[in-house]
């Protein structure tokens, strides 16, 4: 169990436009649902009542892509604002983002760009996380991006950075082993020993996804089925973290929703035993 | 590296434009940014390079459907890379990037389908615009049949928030709604004046077109003329007759039943007895 006590909801998946419809007139037994952020902070539309609907029925955690935590620029306030409201409407059970930086000089390229990992950078960050907690009043939860380029300035890795971060700063972490398998065939690094070296007590959230090899790297598409190497990982990992709620990324070429859910529930075999999700159970719903 | 990755160009054009020197001089990039084992420094950046442009585009397809189609994808290509660069994001969202394409469509459309394309991008513009809006209570019959008759001419009605009122040069409802087809026999680009009122209801996004007078008196309406003044500013047209009047009455119940206003203001309290 991680330190505060968030809940193992089970398998989820992401809430995409493609499969309003179905959610809503289905109810499909979905453990819990992934909610990007900024699709929802800016609008009064169709897309809010959806969300207002689902969130009656689903445990909610709220993602986002635009906090831009490891960037120079000031913190974006009215977007902290927002967000506090926004996870407070949904009662998100928690609030994440990403390790990474969207922009600098008032820009926003809407790319998870990757960070320098050094002692500066980790100061700048951590002051930030803890910024950002205090507004939200609760802990942020940060993922470890996929990336494409490595910086000759770092001076640890991206695991070692990760974890200082989340004990200074005190914030909870969002493993993608979809990301840690990605990154690790771009840069050459043991993608075990990056799972084997995250504080453990401090995952409240994995991500699974599928990718594209293009032979020379790897491109986080989230558009396909997970290879047997990441969900290797994601069961090596679950041994240290136990149970914790687990979700599938998908996010081109989105399938129809029982594909998606299908490949989601493949979780099952590769989480610790008792398999059976804690609240609703699926499939054949 | 934000200003190589935003650059239009080719990653070597990015890495030697000016912007990105300041940042790092290209022969430097080594010494920034690590090789792996298949890549050099330079096409490690190039991949999100690559895809910055990509995701602006398929931001701004989503927004303008119409207008992607009708350019096709080389134009529409074009155009977001040179929308962009001179409209970069600056928001955490994506939903307002295309906030100022109708204007620029005007200085980066050749001459013969400018007109076109900017009327197409402000009905598209506009269709987003209602999509997203707050989400407002509709008048409802009640209210209105709570009303006296000699308390009408003061009244004014507000339009929901959710609403929005278009001129139109060139036939782009048409066009708009021809995609929604399986045929794709679009109007031609040509000169054809239009009236549209865009709104949303039951949270889906509609088009009514309107003819001229409708729009007039709809437009006055919106502006917050009493619905007195609106009348008589659309009625000022030789040889309006009491079928106008009639015509009048009709248009007000079908905008009433569309849910296009919210609400009721400048009763005297006796005459509104909700
Ligand atoms: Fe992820």
């Amino acid at each position: 169990m991680n330190r505060w006590n968030f809940p193992d909801l089970g398998i989820g998946v992401g809430l995409r436009t493609v499969h309003f419809g179905h959610i809503l007139s289905r109810r499909p037994a979905v453990d819990w649902f992934e909610v990007l952020s900024e699709n929802f902070m800016d609008t009064g539309g169709h897309p809010l009542w959806v969300l207002d609907q689902v969130a009656e029925r689903y445990p909610i955690a709220l993602h986002g892509v635009s906090m831009s935590i490891g960037s120079t620029d000031p913190l974006d306030r009215e977007y902290l604002r927002k967000l506090k409201s926004l996870a407070a409407r949904t009662r998100a059970r928690w609030v994440s983002d990403h390790l990474c930086w969207t922009g600098v000089a008032g820009r926003n390229v809407h790319d998870l760009l990757p960070m320098p990992y050094h002692e500066e950078a980790l100061r700048h960050t951590a002051a930030r996380v803890r910024q950002v907690s205090e507004i939200l009043e609760r802990p942020l939860v940060l993922e470890n991006p996929s990336s494409y380029v490595e910086f000759a300035s770092s001076a640890m890795t991206e695991w070692d950075f990760l974890s200082r971060l989340a004990q200074e700063a005190d914030c909870g972490l969002l493993l993608d082993v979809n990301n840690v398998y990605v990154s690790s065939f771009n840069h050459g690094f043991d993608p075990r020993v990056y799972i084997d070296n995250v504080p453990a007590d401090r995952v409240v959230q994995y991500h699974v996804a599928g990718h594209t090899n293009k032979g020379t790297h790897i491109l986080d598409t989230h558009s396909d089925h997970a290879v047997a190497e990441v969900w290797e990982l994601f069961r090596r990992s679950c041994r240290r973290t136990g149970n914790v709620s687990t979700l599938y990324e998908w996010d081109e070429d989105i399938p129809d929703f029982d594909v998606l859910h299908a490949e989601a529930l493949k979780a099952r075999a590769y989480r610790e035993e008792p398999a059976a999700p804690p609240v609703r159970v699926a499939r054949g719903a | 590296m934000q200003e190589v990755v935003v650059h239009p160009g080719s990653i070597d054009e990015a890495l030697a434009s000016k912007a990105a020197r300041a940042e790092i001089p290209p022969e430097r990039l080594a010494d920034v940014v690590l090789p792996s084992r298949t890549l050099a420094p330079a096409q490690r950046v190039e991949i999100y390079q690559r895809m910055y442009l990509l995701r602006m585009e398929e931001a701004l397809g989503i927004d303008y459907p119409a207008l992607q189609h009708f350019l096709g994808p080389r134009g529409f290509r074009d155009l977001v890379r040179d929308y962009v660069a001179s409209f970069p994001s600056r928001s955490y969202t994506l939903n307002r990037l295309g906030d100022h394409l109708p204007a620029f469509v005007l200085t980066a459309i050749g001459r013969r389908h400018r007109g076109f394309c900017h009327d197409l991008a402000r009905l598209e513009l506009a269709m987003t615009e209602v999509f997203d809006a707050v989400e407002t209570p509709t008048l409802s019959a009640e209210a209105v049949a709570a009303v006296r008759a000699e308390a009408w001419a003061t009244a004014r009605l507000r339009p929901i928030a959710a609403f929005r009122l278009l001129a139109l040069r060139y036939p782009v409802n048409a066009y708009v709604q021809s995609l929604r087809g399986r045929g794709h026999r679009h109007p031609r680009p040509l000169r054809k004046d239009g009236w549209v009122a865009v709104y949303r209801r039951h949270y889906g996004v509609h088009r009514l077109e309107l003819s001229r007078p409708a729009y007039r008196l709809l437009s006055e309406l919106a502006a917050g003329a009493s619905l007195g003044e609106a009348v008589s500013v659309a009625a000022r047209r030789p040889g309006r007759s009491a079928a106008g009047q009639t015509q009048l009455y009709r248009w007000f119940r079908e905008w009433m039943s569309k849910g296009l206003f919210m609400g009721l203001e400048g009763l005297e309290p006796s005459t509104n007895r909700l």
